[in-house]
């Protein structure tokens, strides 16, 4: 019988900075303080777990419609329920669920009214251009803007649990394998093999591209 | 969709060769990625800061506890069912359905109570509703995206957790 072993990227118990916005090991201090009325502190949460908010909810290839408005129903439910979340430390878990569970409903209710729906409408990016986009319009920068252009595109094909699992440890600060488990219904201890298993091959696509 | 053949998750042959490669660096080439071509939105996220004003102590949640989208099953054939939503706190139930026509619906046990029909933190001025001495009420604005009530009755306020209509 295989020993299967959580690699050491695993973050679960080290707090996390990498991303610098919200250290995780904070996260139920700051939900306690906003419960207290401290605004800051709710600010600090929305900057802090808005990108793993997002993550799910685009993990789930929902219409750019649909997906605003799954984030705005998970984070007045978040404010409503604010007092009442029993493990204040667990809220990006609690949030991840939410917006899966939220998903769910929404890719439910679009099967119910149009049967014939082609996922790949809904399968595009955001035409929209960021600050950070403009920043790196640059003549210098047009091929470092080619280069993400391609691993996206690599990344967008690959199959649809994969490019889920991803999608979501994408999320910035990086999601703990808690949040993750909560985001997609798959038990922590699978994640680390699956994230390995998919990493490797979209590296595989990249090096068959001859990108990167 | 050419891929299809890679979502088999459960095979884990290649689990012992995670010392070889470092899958670290190219996730977070993909977190660079992801903040460049799919960033949440900004006007999301100032959605997210304002809805600190949905955060009420003061008010009774009255939790989903049904809801036809999730726990009924569906008639073949019929594509425009209304979705009917089932809220409760205490002893106090809200049913509600809602139609491309409007949402209607009923407080039990009867009782009179003013509605609010919310659609955000700042909704410049809620729709209002009106639950008559049998707790009925109806209206005719069908609530697009994320809404609540807030049900003011007996003294009480009462708001149903945020739902997507």
């Amino acid at each position: 019988m295989r020993v299967l072993t959580v690699p050491a990227t695993a973050y679960d118990d080290v707090p996390y900075t990498r991303g610098g916005a919200v250290d995780r090991a904070d996260v139920g201090a700051l939900v306690q303080s906003a419960v207290d009325g401290d605004a800051a502190a709710w600010k600090a949460l929305v900057e802090g777990l808005s990108p793993l908010v997002w993550s799910v909810v685009r993990a789930h290839r929902l219409s750019d419609a649909d997906a605003h408005e799954v984030y705005q129903t998970v984070w007045f439910r978040f404010a409503q329920n604010l007092g009442r979340i029993r493990e204040p430390q667990k809220a990006g878990a609690w949030l991840a669920s939410t917006a899966r569970h939220e998903s769910l409903k929404v890719l439910k209710s679009l099967r119910r009214m149009t049967p014939t729906d082609d996922p790949q409408l809904l399968d595009r990016v955001s035409e929209d251009r960021t600050p950070e986009q403009s920043v790196i319009d640059s003549e210098e920068a047009a091929a470092e803007s080619e280069r993400i252009r391609r691993l996206w595109q690599e990344f967008e094909e690959l199959g649809e649990r994969c490019r889920q699992l991803l999608r979501v440890l994408m999320a910035s600060p990086p999601p703990s394998y808690q949040e993750v488990s909560a985001a997609l219904g798959i038990a922590v201890g699978s994640i680390g093999p699956l994230r390995q298993r998919c990493l490797r091959r979209l590296r595989a696509r990249l090096d068959a591209r001859g990108a990167l | 969709m050419n891929a299809k053949h890679e979502d088999d998750f459960d095979g884990r042959e290649d689990v012992h060769h995670d010392d070889e490669f470092d899958g670290g660096l190219l996730e977070e080439e993909l977190r660079g990625a992801a903040a460049v071509l799919d960033p949440v939105p900004a006007e999301l996220r100032r959605i997210a800061v304002d809805a600190y004003a949905l955060h009420d102590l003061d008010a009774r949640l009255a939790e989903l506890t049904f809801d036809s989208l999730v726990d009924a099953i569906p008639v073949r054939g019929v594509t425009d069912a209304p979705r009917m939503l089932t809220f409760r706190s205490g002893e106090l139930t809200v049913d509600v359905e809602v139609t491309a026509q409007g949402l209607m619906g009923q407080v039990l046990p009867p009782q009179p109570a003013r509605i609010e029909v919310l659609g955000g933190p700042q909704p410049a001025a809620p729709d209002t509703l009106t639950a008559d001495a049998m707790g009925r009420f109806a209206g005719h604005v069908a609530p697009s995206g994320p809404f609540a009530l807030r049900l003011r009755t007996g003294g009480e306020v009462v708001v149903t957790e945020w739902l997507r209509a």
